[in-house]
């Protein structure tokens, strides 16, 4: 018989693995943030303090900011509560499926495509203004400033918020829902004790994390702002780095916004942050209430519209598009760039969640739960420093050094994917603490450590996670304008930057065909890592000895 | 022989304290029995070291085991269920009895098809334990504990929900085991289990 070797030591085992890289990720984050920090600090004039209340338009600048972020989350959650109720009462609505898909992809659907595809529907010579024009009505919709500026929030916001909402409710559990529907309570009683106290547990949360992704919202404003009256902090830092270089103003608005956030964050995780960010985490059918209304069909079907309409538009008007400029070899360096910075910016990211997970777990199991936390959090600092205030800080500090293109698109990458690691760490989090504790047992019996526990147990585990994550940190890093706005090259750029370029220079063709582009390859790269992930595995053990099988028989 | 005495575990979430004193020797099966919650499984789990006594001492020939990690202990741990990894085949679970790493020779994989006509399971290699019945699972499982060898085997209600033709398989097994020299420790609510393979009783009370 085989004898196994106990003694036998895998690669990689010693408990030093497990722990430093995930230290280091740790220490690389709160370095980059501190390095942003210094680079900002360097550049800090106090006398530039006095322009908050001097300047009339800094006062503007963030008077705007901080009211459009409050409607913008106020309507959201407005339109996000009936839908997720309408949702959860229907858990045999046709559309379910399609409308759920839809929600997901307002996490990464490029803001800037977003912009495009609103304009294509609600801009001046959009479908909205054609059909009023048909019809006769002499109203027409201006697009631009506030009233676009909220609408793209919303059409970005409402279905995330939706989804988490419709989260919230089906945890309540099924035997509640049963002694409602036995007791009769309608809508009104149905709500005070069944529903509100669900959601109320989730909305403090989740509204500060509209507001925060509304506050600092870049590329909607830029492209839907409308003139000074109409700006916020981050599109005034930008401003001032790229066309006034007045570095102190922006590390000045960088303070303010980091102040705002930061005291935001706080408050909403002392009363309990929601954990659950990522759609899709949850998907349980739903109730088996069956007091369907019309109202709720009528209100889902035309929320489906209010979300596919802008992506029909992309397509329709992309097709076109992209066979006149199919030519042009300019987007397809654009979306070769894209890729590169998107799978580096995924494979880094997930790399860099893998590694803080095991570190904390290991800390956890330690005892040293302070450590843990921390080590977890410090992927949770990107979400408190916006991307165009950590890529302020390192664009002041590295501005001397940075010189080629491709060294600007590197640290595009690494910036996305320091952005993406709190939605990578959401996806993974779960998985990596509920992984079966017999395998994990068996595993330590069987000395499957170090590398081969990674190898065998660990990534094949957590495959499909992995490649969720990796599809949002890729889709997020593909939809990037802020970070690659500040860093990269306008004669080598990505296609957000691309897509700006000849939005900004009213080519609206080729930008259509861009914008199709960009939404195809999203769609690309979430089915191929979708399908990757649902692939059964076969490893090459199982072929040695099918081979032998056959000899044998 | 294994050894423990006064041996104490204390559970972290209810501040619980047991205490396991008893002894098994080459050749012997030891069956522990006792109602739901008195200890049964933490007792096999010490013994692999997936749990850490707070006092008392655990001894295998003269050595002490509380400083060993689960991998360097000489023990082979079978569960009622999750024994198997779903996402790899018959082959490579039973591979990694041998080879951490599956880094197999010819001999290794002869060794494994080998075992795997011993179980009554030829010509299942290929397939993954989600293909398999229960019965056919708990055959591999006792399989590759079979093929690693290990002179102490603790079986944690191994046959719960078995047929009895698979039931009966896996019972000779254990005994051939047993009569090879092997220390067994069985976990067990079916008193025909424990009347078929024990020679000693330990009973533990809530």
């Amino acid at each position: 018989m085989a004898q196994r070797d106990r003694t036998l030591t895998p690669p990689f085992s010693h408990p030093r693995w497990r722990a430093w890289p995930g230290r280091a990720v740790a220490l690389l984050l709160a370095g980059v943030v501190a390095a942003g920090f210094s680079g900002l600090l360097a550049e800090w004039q106090w006398r530039a303090v006095s322009d908050l209340w001097q300047s009339a338009y800094l006062r503007q600048v963030i008077w705007f900011s901080v009211y459009q972020a409050t409607l913008s989350t106020g309507l959201s959650l407005l339109l996000a509560i009936p839908v997720a109720r309408a949702l959860h009462r229907h858990p045999m609505f046709a559309g379910r499926g399609l409308l759920l898909r839809l929600t997901e992809l307002s996490l990464v659907l490029p803001t800037i495509v977003a912009a495009f595809a609103l304009v294509a529907v609600y801009g001046r010579s959009g479908w909205l203004n054609t059909a009023l024009d048909g019809v006769g009505l002499p109203f027409r919709w201006n697009l631009y400033g506030l009233q676009g500026i909220l609408l793209a929030h919303v059409f970005f916001n409402a279905p995330l918020a939706a989804r988490i909402l419709l989260q919230g409710l089906e945890r309540i559990p099924a035997n509640q829902w049963r002694i409602a529907a036995q007791l009769g309570l309608t809508s009104g009683p149905l709500w005070r004790t069944l529903e509100w106290p669900a959601l109320r547990r989730v909305l403090p949360g989740l509204a500060v994390f509209i507001f925060i992704l509304c506050f600092t919202s870049f590329a909607i404003v830029m492209t839907l702002g409308g003139g000074p009256s109409a700006t916020t902090i981050e599109v005034a830092i930008y401003q001032s780095l790229r066309y006034e270089f007045d570095f102190s103003r922006a590390a000045l608005l960088a303070m303010v916004q980091l102040l705002i956030c930061g005291s935001l964050w706080l408050v909403a995780s002392r009363h309990g942050t929601n954990r659950n960010l990522v759609p899709g985490a949850n998907d349980q059918p739903g109730t088996l209430r069956r007091d369907a209304r019309r109202r709720d069909r009528v209100l889902l079907y035309l929320f489906l519209v209010f979300l596919a309409l802008p992506l029909l538009a992309v397509v329709f008007r992309g097709l076109p598009g992209l066979l006149g400029e199919a030519g042009d070899s300019q987007v397809w360096w654009s979306l070769g760039r894209s890729l590169s910075v998107a799978l580096v910016a995924a494979i880094l990211s997930c790399s860099c969640g893998l590694a803080i997970l095991a570190a904390s777990q290991l800390a956890r199991h330690s005892g040293h739960h302070l450590s843990a936390r921390l080590l977890e959090s410090s992927g949770h600092l990107t979400l408190l420093v916006p991307a165009l205030v950590l890529g302020t800080g390192l664009f002041i500090l590295l501005r001397p050094q940075l010189g080629q293109p491709h060294q600007g698109l590197a640290l595009v990458a690494g910036i996305n994917a320091l952005m993406a690691l709190p939605f990578v760490l959401q996806v993974l989090r779960g998985p990596f603490a509920t992984l079966p504790p017999n395998s994990l047992r068996v595993a330590d019996q069987l000395n499957l450590r170090g590398s081969y526990r990674l190898r065998w147990l660990l990534l094949p585990l957590l495959r499909r996670p992995l490649l969720l994550a990796a599809a949002y940190a890729a889709g997020l890093s593909l939809g990037d304008f802020s970070v690659i706005a500040l860093f990269g090259s306008p004669s080598a750029p990505t296609l957000p930057l691309l897509l700006f370029q000849q939005l900004s220079a009213y080519r609206i063709e080729a930008a259509s065909g861009t914008a199709f582009v960009m939404l195809a390859l999203l769609f690309v790269v979430f089915y191929i890592l979708n399908r990757w992930g649902d692939r059964r595995r076969r490893h090459p053990a199982s072929r040695r000895l099918a081979a032998g099988e056959h000899a044998h028989a | 022989m294994l050894e423990f005495e006064n041996l104490r575990f204390r559970y972290p979430e209810t501040e619980r304290v047991l205490t396991f004193n008893g002894e098994v020797g080459a050749g012997q099966c030891l069956a522990v029995t006792g109602p739901s919650g008195c200890g049964k499984s933490t007792l096999l789990n010490l013994v692999a070291g997936f749990l850490n006594a707070e006092s008392g001492t655990l001894r295998w020939q003269e050595q002490d085991l509380q400083p060993l990690p689960p991998w360097e202990r000489p023990v082979t741990s079978v569960f009622q269920e999750g024994n198997l990894f779903d996402h790899l085949s018959v082959q490579d679970n039973l591979g990694l009895g041998i080879h951490p790493g599956l880094k197999l020779s010819r001999a290794d994989n002869a060794a494994v098809a080998a075992m795997l006509d011993k179980v009554g399971l030829h010509g299942m290699a290929r397939r993954h334990p989600t293909e398999l019945s229960g019965g056919q699972r708990q055959r591999v499982a006792v399989a590759r504990a079979l093929l690693r060898g290990t002179p102490l085997l603790l079986l944690d209600e191994p046959f719960t929900g078995l047929d009895p033709d698979t039931r009966q398989i896996l019972r000779q097994l254990i005994r051939d085991q047993r009569e090879q020299g092997a220390v067994i420790v069985l976990v067990s609510h079916d008193a025909s289990d424990v009347e078929s393979l024990a020679d000693r009783h330990l009973v533990l009370t809530a």
